[in-house]
């Protein structure tokens, strides 16, 4: 190639004016293998930057793992496990299941909840018993 | 959009994100770091892909920030001397590293350059976009960038031309 073009070329480069194209030229110019002999200078910095061009990551890249997928589906499953459990709640003729068909039995459960009643109170009123005591042993001492 | 998407997407210019890192950090690791957290941080915005113009450049502007960022908390973290003031020191400082092969050399210089500076080189003469693209990624107008651009290059010749001189003596 042409060194006066080369020259110019690179006047206008150091001015910051040359295109992209007129740049890959000179790049294309130094990184070859006849360069004059008075421009040699400028091999390095050509050859730098081609070779700069060249370096690649060797990490590979790490994204976190897509949950947000599995979330959507657990959201959409828990909410119409929601409103199934609201729906079942709610229904008016269900609510009032615990009724006893046979009298007898009715009877006998009611006797039975009466008497749990009565033994737990027995219980707490045998615990009074023992607040009569307070009473006896200050009147050893208090004399009215 | 899902992961394969997304994955071919990034893969067109994540390499690019690499390298503009690297451009900026100090090691390798440090640029392979943020070069995974910039592609985090787009994939947690990718419902938002729609509203840019360009992801690629989106991506760079991003990858620039948070470098700079990386770069500022070191800074206050330890104190270092900035020589930025000093007008010649790149070539006395290379000199002295003595690195062997002209292409590392030239690296070091870029390195000595202005953060701006080092990414304008990057995105032009190394990755081949146009001023127009350049200023969007780094937020600036294309005149400062033109200017910038011959900026970086002048200090990088002149460096060339004292070497080459050096070595003739």
């Amino acid at each position: 190639m042409d060194s006066n073009r080369i020259e110019q070329l690179l006047e206008t480069y150091f001015e910051g004016e040359t295109t992209l194209e007129q740049e890959q030229e000179l790049r294309q110019y130094f990184t070859g293998s006849t360069v004059a002999s008075h421009l040699e200078a400028y091999v390095g910095m050509f050859s730098a930057f081609a070779k700069a061009q060249q370096e690649t990551v060797t990490k590979p890249m790490e994204l976190p793992a897509t949950t947000s997928n599995y979330r959507w589906i657990a959201g959409i499953a828990a909410a119409v496990l929601l409103t199934v459990g609201i729906v079942s709640q709610y229904n008016p003729e269900e609510r009032y299941s615990g009724t006893y068909q046979d009298q007898e039995v009715a009877v006998l459960k009611t006797k039975q909840a009466l008497g749990m009643m009565t033994k737990m109170i027995q219980q707490s009123t045998a615990q009074l018993g023992t607040v009569k005591e307070f009473e006896n042993t200050t009147n050893q001492f208090i004399k009215q | 959009m899902n992961q394969k998407t997304f994955i071919k997407i990034t893969d067109a210019f994540k390499d690019k994100l690499y390298r503009l890192a690297k451009r900026l950090l100090i090691s390798d690791d440090e640029a392979q770091d943020a070069t995974q957290e910039i592609l985090l941080r787009l994939w947690t915005k990718r419902s938002q892909f729609d509203k840019y113009r360009s992801i690629e450049a989106f991506a760079m502007t991003m990858t620039k920030n948070y470098c700079y960022d990386l770069l500022k908390a070191k800074k206050s973290n330890n104190l270092k001397i900035v020589h930025n003031n000093y007008e010649d020191h790149s070539s006395n400082t290379v000199r002295q590293t003595e690195v062997a092969s002209d292409v590392e050399w030239v690296f070091a210089l870029m390195k000595e350059l202005p953060a701006q500076q080092q990414l304008i080189l990057q995105l032009r003469d190394v990755e081949q976009y146009n001023n127009a693209e350049i200023a969007e990624m780094l937020e600036m107008n294309e005149v400062a960038v033109r200017v910038a651009l011959s900026r970086a290059r002048k200090t990088i010749r002149e460096a060339l031309i004292k070497k080459q001189n050096y070595g003739l003596q």
